[in-house]
């Protein structure tokens, strides 16, 4: 029943349709890698070079076209919460079979590397002598490993979406239906928040003076505190409700699909954060782009959450 | 002083970190479930750091709690004898749990299926059923105390709070 829905076909389509792409790709580079040699100057090594190219516009392309396709993934997941009974959003949808959960942590995680990808395919390319192309080729090997383990698991995940028996909501998943605390160390929110601006802090000093290990570990523990600061604190401002704890319903049109920009800009942020690290560690170079993207999309993050809650209290004279 | 400013910050911040983190260590995490009861004895219990199972209350005092042990030695903590009837009803092993009530007479543990409940005691959940080793007039047993818990029979209903007050 799910795969008569437009927006799964669709997206199976697109998914295969790269999946191909990738898998050409993959054949490709392992032959390039095998006789890429730069110093000479042979008939081969120049066709290699020549493949090369188009090679790593096929990869470029296909891996662009996966961040598009994180987001409507999410859109998909929202939507099909119409088709299995008790899912009210994408949380439900998400939840209704064990496959869920890891199939949208293992996408992200890609997100991640394509990202990463994508920027040292960049500076590869500005470079005369393709500093970093095996480097790049052998990271581009982890990610189509991973896409593949990434579509096996698409395509478990959409067969055992249930559509005859309920699902919990995300009332059930998130909310405080135990005694348990939900927060991971046993935090109170209040405790959550501090960490949470406290770590931003430390983000903000790793950014603004560029610190490579802070700046690497700072922003990961940044993402994690992020996470549960606006699905327990933040999100109950977005929804104007202390019982609506999920991190789907934002994305919803009802809440002005504020949810991709919060999710986004805290991607992004984190992401430049880690990267700027990881690309030093990599290319040897020092990337301030990257540092001052990562302060620019955490500090929107950080603004557009609190001024939810700063809205509220001048609104309402008091906080939920 | 400059040059040591950022290192200044970073410090302030680990140190705020590390005391947030410091300060949920050192306050009382609340137990819910004791494994390793062997012995099926009551266990003692140390006031507010076991919470009930039934009603999430903490344990605040021992007049009118209740524990109940599972054959494997996990063993549950109750606050009111009723949070304990409640709790048992839908348990699958409940016929094999091993029952302690606080005697409010004797200020003993004594087994639950031996103990006689008054009707109108004030406990922390306002059922009303208070444990008692000596049997005295209206006092009733487990049994009649489980049912009516279980049919709402009790100082929590206002019906039947009058009733039994004799309010009329």
């Amino acid at each position: 029943m799910i795969f008569f829905s437009n927006s799964v076909i669709v997206f199976i389509f697109i998914e295969a349709l790269l999946l191909l792409l990738l898998s050409i790709a993959f054949i490709n580079v392992v032959g390039i890698l095998k006789s890429w040699d730069f110093s000479a100057t042979s008939t081969k090594q120049y066709l290699l070079e020549k493949r090369s190219y188009l090679v790593l516009l096929i990869i470029f392309f296909t891996l662009g076209f996966k961040i598009i396709l994180l987001p409507y993934f999410i859109y998909m997941i929202d939507e099909l919460n119409v088709l299995v009974p008790g899912a009210m959003c994408a949380a439900g949808v998400i939840n209704s079979n064990i496959y869920g959960v890891y199939l949208l942590s293992l996408k992200v995680r890609i997100l991640f590397l394509v990202g990463l990808w994508i920027i040292l395919n960049h500076y590869d390319l500005q470079a005369k002598d393709y500093p970093f192309f095996k480097k790049k080729l052998w990271l581009f090997i982890l990610i189509f490993f991973l896409i593949i383990a990434e579509s096996i698991l698409d395509i478990f995940y959409l067969i055992n979406i249930v559509t005859d028996t309920p699902v919990s909501c995300c009332s059930a998943i998130y909310g405080v239906s135990g005694i348990s605390n939900p927060i991971p160390f046993d935090l109170h929110v209040s405790e959550l928040l501090g960490l949470f601006y406290l770590l931003y802090g430390l983000t903000l000093i790793s950014a603004l003076y560029r610190y490579a290990l802070l700046s690497l570990f700072s922003n990961m523990a940044f993402l994690y505190s992020a996470y549960y600061s606006v699905v327990y604190f933040f999100g109950t401002y977005v929804y104007e409700l202390p019982t609506h704890l999920c991190p789907f319903c934002m994305l919803q049109a009802e809440y002005f699909y504020s949810g991709y920009f919060i999710w986004g800009t805290l991607f992004l942020g984190t992401f430049f954060g880690i990267s700027a690290a990881l690309l030093q560690y990599i290319t040897g170079k020092e990337i301030k782009k990257m540092y001052r993207y990562s302060l620019a999309f955490n500090s929107a993050f950080i603004l557009f959450c609190s001024s939810y809650v700063l809205l509220y209290y001048i609104r309402n004279g008091v906080f939920l | 002083m400059k040059k040591f400013l950022p290192y200044i910050f970073i410090l302030l911040i680990m140190t705020g970190i590390i005391t947030i983190f410091l300060s949920r260590a050192s306050q009382q995490q609340m137990l819910t479930v004791y494994e390793g009861n062997t012995e099926h004895k009551p266990l003692p219990i140390k006031l507010g750091h076991y919470q009930d199972t039934q009603c999430g209350m903490p344990v605040e005092h021992l007049m009118n709690s209740a524990q109940a042990i599972a054959p494997n030695g996990k063993t549950w903590f109750f606050d009111d004898v009723g949070c304990l009837a409640i709790w048992m009803q839908d348990k699958e092993f409940k016929d094999k749990l091993i029952i302690w009530v606080y005697a409010k007479d004797t200020k003993t543990w004594i087994d639950a299926h031996k103990a006689w409940y008054s009707l109108t005691d004030k406990t922390p959940m306002h059922y009303g059923f208070g444990a008692h080793t000596n049997k005295k007039e209206n006092y009733i047993d487990f049994v009649s105390m489980q049912l009516r818990m279980l049919r709402n029979e009790n100082m929590s209903n206002p019906h039947f709070r009058r009733e039994l007050l004799g309010e009329h």
